[in-house]
């Protein structure tokens, strides 16, 4: 433990020294697709491998020095279809996961090289297409699913978010917990997809004992943070599966 | 409730099934006075809490094992003694019994391979088959043993976030006894009554090498009945959201998860079994009476012969009455204002910790002196609760202590609170418990997200931090890798220097010194003491339109001086420096702060306390505008009464008091948070105490 500790902080001190040559060495479309890549990054990605790509293993791979990412082809499909903890992104382009692709390839002192544009378009060929997207405002949840939610909720989640879902927790001998609803939710988690809050609560909720509820339960609980949030039912469950919510944005209310 | 027989004062002398207490009927308290004043070593007006006894001393009750405290540890010591065939009384200062146990969350971490990890590892139900849901936790998270436990309360690598090793102070000779007697702990509890849902997980900072905290349930019912298991919805303070009852003085919570549909629980699953075995094995309560000094053969030699306490009835505010337990039998119900009782074998001192005295607070951390801010529980304690009774008598006879720099690390501790608009913020109370006249509100919990919707400014109107910052915690321990508990995948080497190294510290450090802040001195501190003074949050009525607050009673109370509400800013400031008890001085700046304020929220940039980089900032400009008190809460005490692994208290030459014993919040040396602590220690001070020869 101590020290894999010891060689990641080494690699972090090196990350520091290396990045900038190694952007300056890319050409002007490199240049753009890193940034690009590292804005694509810092939205998607960096809640759990962290904006220093350290994560939090093993929950969250450390990517710095990760071979995984000099397989373009698991990389990509890992991006698009997401895999146990990873969320799927579906709704990503090639260009997009081509430029992310670039920047998890050369930060943080990773030299891995990445696929063009057109060798990730092909990859992503292998895959069911995207759905149409759709945001939560669009009537995504039933009413009977919020409702068992609300019930579901109560125990394992209301312990640190409250009854209310604002972070003020049920039993006053836990530390309060992010809100789970209305402004303050849809704030920190503007542009994200329902995908990556379903595969985020599975893999870190409850905190004591993440992903012991059945993935329905946490399908119904997100039901029930929309419906306290204000988005609207409609006449379809969400369904517990990350890829179908990956293509459903949390999005300001219109 | 189906013990009724009640213990009439004047009628003791009660046979060996109620638990053999005499009474010696030719008391005077002229008599006991001039002892005291004989005797006394440096001071008149303390003569009659002299701690010496002389031989012609005359006591007004005797009995095997004198408790003090008839809380979590007091009442699992008493329980013990008594099962060892000892006559046991124990006095507490408040009207009823449970203590900080009754309101707690039941969540009580114990382990070493007890009976509950045995269970749900094995995947096995309750005896009662109350218990319908697999086991929360997988088989290797329980697979607990005493020495692995023990490893894990000694492993002074692991810090918490504040950089503070919780268990490198730690007592060893305390963890080692504490390990040992965790599971016997367990199966005594269960064998009075206590039922525990599946474990999940354990305390952040309580040990966290395996799954060891279940909480205690009872199960919704058609009557309440402790032997059966139930408890009706009215009784759990379900029935309605807000409203409670006087068996219940926090409302229990949901179980279902960790049992099965219709289970609730909370420290009243937990306390109201013990006391019900309890009374039923005719332990003898005297409640209403505050224990104000042990009694030895000499200043500081010879034995604990017994306790003095005095008169401490709770009077209702509206009512005017006197406050009576929900349950009486085994009561005594003695009122005269200062008796002696003898303890033939020993006297336990159980009453809990510091945090809520401000001058013993000082001698922890000086700045939190300031008696604006209260402990937990104080509506439901009283001013007697957490008032460092057994420290003080402690030290009166010699007592050493111990763990003093203890309360440094565990993240509940003190801090601010989230629970707005009430004294009382670390709990909570709904109407319906007799002593909610005490809080006079119920408070509105805003959680940590809360704190982006207003400023909070300190007793002279002007901000202080970051409020967005302001009510972090550092948070429990963390082990290096992905910082959590050292399951799930992630090996743990204990006692490995480099867990603590200081590139990890720099890495997960994330304390905001807030609460520091918070108690620094203003411009309206003033000599000699220079407090802080109390903190308000201060918004207008957009804050209520984003948040939906609901601010009416039994949430917020406009009389009780912690809510106030004004159409400008300056009747507001006007109104708390009239109506809030501990507004020493005007608010003079809030005015000027909040013009100030608007003129940052049009920039866009907060240049004193960069609250743009955290949170939306908004104006505060539509009236009415209102003000909301913050605590600052002294939760748990954790340098205290040094002991033995005999629960003895040692003195100062290292040697134990011989006859006296303390256990839970009273003592130090063992930074381990709660109810895991207290019931083990009453458990192995109980033992003990009933073996005395007397
Ligand atoms: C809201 C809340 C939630 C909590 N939740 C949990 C939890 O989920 N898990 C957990 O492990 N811990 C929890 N705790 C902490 C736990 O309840 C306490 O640490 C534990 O009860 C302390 O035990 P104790 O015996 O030392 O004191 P207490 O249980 O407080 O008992 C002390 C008793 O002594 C009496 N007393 C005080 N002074 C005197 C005197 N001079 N003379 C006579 N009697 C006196 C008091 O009235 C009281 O009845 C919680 C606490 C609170 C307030």
């Amino acid at each position: 433990m101590g020290l894999t500790h010891a060689r990641t902080m080494t690699a972090v001190a090196l990350a520091a020294s290396i990045l900038a040559p190694a952007a300056r060495a890319q050409g002007a479309d490199g240049a753009n697709a890193l940034a690009a890549g590292q804005t694509l990054y810092e939205a998607n990605c960096a809640i759990c491998h962290q904006s220093s790509g350290a994560g939090r293993p093993p929950a969250f791979p450390d990517l710095r020095g990760n071979d995984i990412l000099a397989d373009p082809y698991v990389l990509v499909s890992k991006v698009a279809q997401g895999l146990g903890n990873m969320p799927p992104f579906p709704t990503l382009t090639a260009e997009e996961i081509a430029a992310l692709a670039t920047y998890v390839g050369s930060a943080w002192g990773n030299s891995y090289g990445a696929p063009t544009e057109a060798e990730v378009a092909e990859i992503l060929a292998d895959f069911d297409p995207p759905m149409a997207p759709r945001s939560i405002w669009d009537g995504v949840y039933t009413e009977a699913q919020a409702e068992r939610g609300a019930q579901v909720y109560r125990a394992p989640c209301g312990i640190c978010h409250g009854t209310r879902l604002n972070g003020a927790p049920d039993d006053n001998d836990m530390i309060p917990g992010p809100a789970l609803a209305r402004h303050n939710f849809l704030r920190i988690w503007d542009g994200r997809s329902l995908g990556m809050l379903y595969t985020y609560t599975i893999s870190t909720m409850p905190q004591s004992n993440p992903g012991f509820l059945p993935p329905e339960d946490y399908a119904a609980i997100i039901a029930h943070m929309l419906a306290v949030t204000g988005a609207p039912p409609g006449d379809a469950e969400l369904p517990a599966d990350a890829w179908e919510l990956g293509h459903i944005q949390i999005l300001p209310a219109p | 409730m189906t013990l009724e027989k009640k213990i009439k004062p004047g009628s003791l002398d009660t046979g060996p099934d109620e638990g053999g207490l005499s009474r010696r009927d030719f008391f005077t308290a002229a008599g006991a006075a001039g002892v005291g004043a004989a005797l006394a070593a440096g001071g008149g007006t303390e003569a009659a809490a002299s701690p010496i006894a002389s031989s012609s001393m005359e006591w007004d009750y005797e009995v095997d094992v004198v408790i003090a405290g008839g809380g979590c540890a007091g009442i699992t010591a008493a329980i013990r003694a008594r099962d060892a065939g000892a006559s046991v009384l124990v006095v507490d200062q408040n009207f009823d019994l449970g203590g900080r146990m009754l309101h707690s969350g039941s969540f009580l971490s114990l382990g070493g391979g007890d009976a509950i990890q045995l269970r749900d590892m094995a995947g096995e139900a309750d005896a009662e088959g109350f218990i319908t849901v697999p086991p929360v936790e997988d088989p290797e998270e329980l697979d607990d043993s005493v020495d692995l436990l023990f490893t894990d309360v000694t492993d002074w690598s692991i810090v918490d976030r504040k950089a503070q090793s919780p268990y490198r102070y730690n007592d060893r000779e305390l963890m080692r006894a504490w390990a040992e007697n965790c599971p016997a702990t367990r199966e005594f509890l269960m064998a009075n009554y206590v039922r525990f849902t599946r474990i999940n997980g354990t305390h952040g900072g309580g040990g966290l090498s395996r799954a060891r905290a279940p909480y205690c349930f009872l199960m919704l019912g058609d009557r309440t009945d402790i032997r059966a298991g139930t408890i009706t919805a009215e009784d759990a303070g379900v029935a309605d959201p807000e409203r409670t009852s006087a068996m219940a003085p926090v409302q229990m919570e949901d179980a279902s998860t960790f049992v099965g549909p219709g289970a609730v629980r909370n420290g009243v699953a937990l306390a109201r079994p013990l006391e019900f075995s309890a009374r039923e094995k005719g332990v003898h309560f005297m409640l209403n009476r505050r224990f104000t000094d042990l009694i030895r053969e000499q200043p500081f030699e010879g034995r604990i012969l017994g306790l003095r306490a005095s008169y401490s009835p709770r009077i209702h505010p509206e009512s005017g009455q006197r406050l009576e337990s929900f349950w009486q039998n085994g009561n005594v119900d003695e009122r005269r204002e200062t008796i002696t009782i003898r303890a033939r074998k020993a006297v336990i001192l159980a009453s809990g910790g510091h945090a809520g005295n401000p001058e013993v607070r000082a001698m922890f951390y000086p700045a939190m002196r300031e008696p604006a801010f209260p402990t937990s529980g104080m509506a439901l304690q009283g001013p007697g609760g957490q008032d460092a009774s057994a420290l003080i008598a402690g030290l009166r006879v010699g007592a050493n202590l111990s763990g003093m720099q203890q309360n440094l690390s565990y993240p509940t501790t003190f801090h601010i609170a989230t629970r707005l608009g009430t004294r009382d913020a670390y709990t909570d109370m709904m109407p319906g418990h007799p002593t909610f006249a005490f809080r006079g509100s119920a408070g509105l919990a805003v959680g940590n997200v809360g704190f982006e919707e207003f400023i909070a400014v300190n007793q002279v109107g002007k901000r202080f931090f970051n409020e967005v910052r302001l009510p972090k915690r550092p948070g429990a321990n963390r082990y290096p890798g992905d910082g959590g508990a050292p399951n799930r995948g992630v090996a743990h080497v204990p006692n490995d220097w480099r867990n603590c190294r200081s590139e990890w510290v720099r890495e997960m450090y994330n304390y905001d010194h807030g609460l520091d802040a918070a108690l620094a001195m203003n411009e309206g501190s003033t000599a000699p003491d220079y407090h802080s003074g109390p903190i308000w949050a201060i918004f207008d009525a957009d804050a209520i339109e984003r948040t939906g607050w609901e601010l009416r009673f039994p949430y917020v109370n406009e009389n009780n001086g912690y809510y106030f509400q004004g159409d400008t800013i300056e009747s507001l400031s006007r109104q708390i420096y009239m109506n809030h008890p501990f507004q020493r001085v005007p608010l003079r700046y809030l005015s000027q702060t909040v013009e100030t304020w608007n003129g940052y929220v049009a920039d866009g940039v907060d240049p004193e306390f960069e609250r743009e980089v955290d949170a939306p900032m908004y104006a505060i400009s539509r009236p009415p505008f209102y003000a909301l008190s913050i605590m600052v809460v002294w939760h748990d005490s954790y340098g205290g009464l040094r002991v033995n692994g005999r629960q003895q208290v040692i003195d100062m030459r290292g040697q134990p008091i011989p006859g006296l014993y303390a256990g839970g919040e009273a003592v130090g040396g063992f930074n381990k948070h709660g109810l895991g602590k207290g019931h083990v220690h009453g458990f192995i001070a109980g033992t003990h105490a009933a073996a005395e020869l007397g």
